[in-house]
């Protein structure tokens, strides 16, 4: 039988495939990761439906595919087959959400999709669009539908068009333009063998997503990076006095989960944080809910899975949850749903050293949080000097929101949240 | 008389002709519509589609009088006057075609009654009952349509053998009737006489009625046509015919074996020929495929660069619908417009007892090609409103491309399929997914949910039915 890509949920119906877990002859067993596909601002795994042994691989990494492509075919293991034939693997009790509306689906790209449109059928778009695309002389099974089973739209023509016409100008002598020119000229090749031994390695698919993300919130974010320390000598102690009675629940009290009740107090305080811009309306969408991200550094790189609902959570619940994921991230198992939605990012270094850094913006969030390792200073408290632990801190946030007197304040009461933390 | 010039001229004044005239004046053309009938409206108006329905229409009631008896109104049996019916029949025709008149009329579209006749790629000749005409035009568009094709073997001269254009006249009502073509003519007039009290006896060379249409669909009217006709005879061939007496004896051949029988009429439907004789179209350039259709491209284009060819006498599928639409095709190409007839939905209506109807793709001709679909299906059981006129035979099935979910084909047959059926064009024209009709709130209880019904079964949650799953 056939494995497909399932609904990746809201707002998205197809992606790259960044990694490829599998190939023929493979044993897949149910919920097996199957590949790494990214979409819009996430990557995440997709699981298999179904187990047995993989008979063809019919994607491959850098492909971009759709909900409902066929990924692989494999012969189905353990199960009696079905008398009818009729797969049971998709047949899912819960009323799963229809996939929804693709909305800008992924940018509009260079290469066309190749069409695998049914023969003899027109593209899917109504018929004055047709007309429409026919009188442009638009062949339209080279535009990308964004509506539902990916019909074409007036949208999508015109952006269609706007593409064509931008490769175009592109193509021309470049006049002297004040937009960046569309393709960049290609980087020197270097020998850097010259110099001494070298040794090449792929730049991984996933190398690529996370530098091509880089690089767009850090151009597109003018970013202002705040400094502080927090005391935690105290907390510290609260930590240590705690993790026995938490490892025995099951759960590993570590800094992070304090960090969590600590920024979103402080979210709580200062939504300003825990907005995104748009652009497109020039209006503040500030969020309700806290869901924090957290980075992980895995193997492949970094992964920022999404803490839902921080604020309804007690430290216990925070903690478990906090390690699963950590855990999901390292195996490579964390949902696409898990990469999405989150309100505001922490990247705690502390369990690896170093002091403060400034971390990049994950868009479309405005503030990110850099927390750095907890080392024994002295401190002049009460006119006395005395060894405290202290955390460095670095909030990095989005000067087109935020002001640096409102992050100012920001950072003084995420400290004072860390200094004054009770249990 | 001096010629008259013109910027377009149509030959014809069928739906596709009249379509044509109207809609190049309606843009600013100077236009002449040629008609040798004195009633404009070609077949489809004088003796086809309309004429048909109104008989259908008319002997139906005597189906709904008998059937009306089991839920407890009884009308005794029904007697005929076929004048009167003949007359009310002829009062909507004369209606519908005056209405024409008076349109062109209105549109300042020069109506001319005779015949056309080519005289080179620019200049026709109209033959008038007053005389010759000359018309010089810049455009011509041929839409002369086609007629009952009667094979020579079956052209004695005998009235008693009839086409559809004769069989609509209703003379008399013949105790046995032959219909020769399983074809939607032959199923729709011989349910008209079957009604009206003949016993029927329909044969078909092929081994199916209704080719094209999906056997599924087709299955509740053959089975409506087996109750209703004395019988009905597939893979039998006619091979001769005789007049004898006041009776036709024919001759049948099934299995190499031959059998004769006498019949008081019969009807033969076995298609249609195109009129492409006598309108000197060997004085132009444009040329006919072998089975005599002009040759036309995909913008009404034949091969002569002044001169369009429009509905039946373009082949493909003879419809007049299809008629109409290629006659705005026709028109905007030649207004400079760059329509095509390219991926035109043409939906087919068989109007018979239940009536059946399809669009787009079938699932006999995805099977065909090759082409991979999933068939959703909603049986009519299921339906309130079906159940609540009697008449649960019908079926409602969705062809959808299995990546996408979008509906390539509709097909449904069931009483007033032919009125439901638009929505499944309006789908596939749309590109419109089965989750959009899914979607789409459809008033209960009415028919038309059925198609939102086959939608939600398809993904397993229909309300009346039950599926256990989203189809594979």
């Amino acid at each position: 039988m056939d494995f497909k890509l399932p609904p990746l949920g809201e707002g998205a119906d197809s992606g790259t495939v960044v990694n490829l877990f599998v190939k023929e002859g493979d044993q897949i067993a149910r919920d097996q990761a199957i590949l790494e596909l990214e979409n819009e601002k996430a990557v995440a795994t997709i699981p298999s439906t179904g187990a047995g042994t993989v008979t063809k691989v019919f994607v491959k990494a850098g492909e971009k595919i759709s909900v409902g492509q066929r990924i692989l075919s494999f012969n189905e293991t353990g199960a009696a087959p079905s008398s009818q034939g009729t797969p049971k693997s998709e047949a899912k009790p819960t009323a799963e959400p229809a996939p929804a509306p693709a909305k800008d689906a992924g940018e509009p790209q260079g290469e066309p999709e190749p069409a695998k449109a049914t023969p003899g059928v027109p593209p899917p778009a109504s018929p004055s669009l047709r007309k429409l695309a026919a009188d442009l002389g638009i062949d339209l099974t080279r535009v990308r539908g964004s509506e539902r089973g990916g019909r074409i739209v007036l949208a999508d023509l015109r952006r269609y068009i706007e593409q064509l016409q931008s490769a175009n100008s592109g193509k021309a002598p470049a006049p002297a333009e004040s937009n960046p020119p569309v393709a960049k000229p290609a980087p020197e090749q270097i020998d850097f063998s010259k110099w001494g031994p070298v040794e090449i390695k792929p730049f991984s698919p996933l190398r690529q997503v996370i530098a091509r993300r880089m690089t767009e919130n850090w151009n597109a974010i003018p970013h202002v990076t705040q400094f502080d320390e927090a005391d935690i000598t105290q907390l510290e102690a609260l930590r240590k006095k705690h993790a026995p009675e938490y490892e025995k629940k099951g759960a590993r009290l570590t800094l992070t989960s304090f960090a969590l009740k600590a920024v979103v107090e402080t979210l709580k305080k200062h939504p300003l944080f825990n907005c995104s811009l748009d652009e497109a309306s020039n209006e503040l969408v500030i969020k309700k809910y806290f869901h924090i991200g957290i980075a992980v550094d895995t193997e492949a790189g970094l992964i920022v899975p999404v803490l839902r609902d921080v604020d309804k959570k007690n430290l216990l619940e925070l903690s478990k949850e906090l390690e699963d994921l950590a855990k999901k991230a390292r195996e490579r198992k964390v949902s696409a749903e898990e990469l999405k939605g989150g309100s505001f990012t922490i990247s705690n270094q502390g369990g690896i050293g170093g002091a403060h850094f400034t971390p990049i913006i994950n868009r479309p969030e405005v503030a990110i949080l850099g927390i750095g390792r907890g080392i024994m200073k002295p401190v002049v408290r009460e006119q006395k000097i005395e060894p405290r632990l202290m955390m460095p801190l670095g909030l990095s946030y989005d000067h087109r929101v935020i002001d640096g007197g409102i992050a100012a304040r920001f950072i003084v009461d995420l400290v004072k949240s860390f200094q004054e933390f009770q249990l | 008389m001096d010629p008259i010039k013109t910027e377009i001229v149509v030959v014809g004044a069928g739906p596709g002709g009249y379509a044509a005239a109207f809609y190049a004046a309606d843009l600013g053309k100077k236009v002449i519509l040629l008609e040798r009938d004195l009633r404009l409206g070609g077949v489809c108006l004088n003796r086809g589609c309309i004429p048909s329905k109104a008989l259908l229409y008319a002997a139906h009631s005597i189906t709904t009088a008998r059937e009306s008896e089991h839920r407890g109104i009884s009308f005794g049996s029904p007697t005929l006057d076929l004048a009167k019916l003949r007359t009310w029949k002829e009062s909507i025709i004369t209606k519908l075609s005056g209405g024409i008149a008076q349109l062109a009329k209105m549109r300042g579209v020069q109506v001319m009654t005779g015949r056309g006749y080519f005289e080179d790629s620019h200049k026709l000749r109209l033959e008038t009952e007053q005389g010759q005409q000359f018309i010089h035009y810049e455009q011509a568009i041929i839409a002369v349509g086609s007629r009952s094709a009667m094979p020579k073997a079956f052209d004695l001269g005998n009235p008693r053998i009839m086409t559809s254009r004769e069989a609509l006249e209703v003379e008399d009502i013949p105790e046995n009737l032959l219909v020769i073509g399983g074809g939607y003519i032959g199923m729709e007039l011989g349910t008209v006489y079957a009604t009206l009290g003949s016993k029927v006896v329909l044969v078909e060379a092929l081994d199916t009625i209704l080719a094209g249409a999906d056997p599924d669909l087709a299955r509740p009217v053959v089975a409506y046509a087996k109750k209703a006709f004395k019988e009905v005879r597939l893979k039998t061939k006619v091979s001769k015919m005789a007049t004898v007496g006041k009776q036709i004896k024919v001759e049948f051949e099934l299995d190499g074996k031959k059998t004769e029988e006498s019949y008081d009429r019969v009807l033969v439907a076995v298609g249609r020929s195109p009129n492409a004789n006598d309108l000197g179209l060997e004085n132009t350039k444009v040329t006919l495929d072998d089975k005599g259709f002009i040759q036309v491209n995909d913008k009404q284009q034949t091969t002569d660069p002044a001169i369009y060819a429009i509905g039946d006498i373009a082949g493909g599928v003879l419809l007049a619908h299809k008629a109409s639409k290629e006659a705005r095709i026709a028109v905007e190409v030649i207004v400079g417009e760059s329509s095509s007839f390219t991926n035109v939905t043409i939906p087919a209506v068989v109007f018979t007892d239940p009536e059946l109807a399809w669009c787009g793709l079938t699932e006999a001709e995805a099977k065909a090609k090759g082409i991979a679909v999933q068939v959703a299906k909603f049986p009519w059981a299921a339906s309130g409103r079906a159940l609540s006129f009697d008449r649960t035979d019908g079926l409602t099935k969705l062809i959808i491309e299995p990546e996408t979910d979008r509906i390539l084909g509709v097909g449904i047959v069931g009483a007033g399929a032919g009125e439901l059926i638009s929505e499944g064009v309006l789908a596939v024209e749309m590109g419109a997914t089965a989750m959009d009709l899914a979607l789409t709130v459809h008033p209960h209880p009415t028919l038309s949910e059925t198609i939102m019904e086959a939608a939600e079964a398809f993904y397993g949650h229909a309300t009346h039915t039950f599926t256990r799953k989203k189809l594979e």
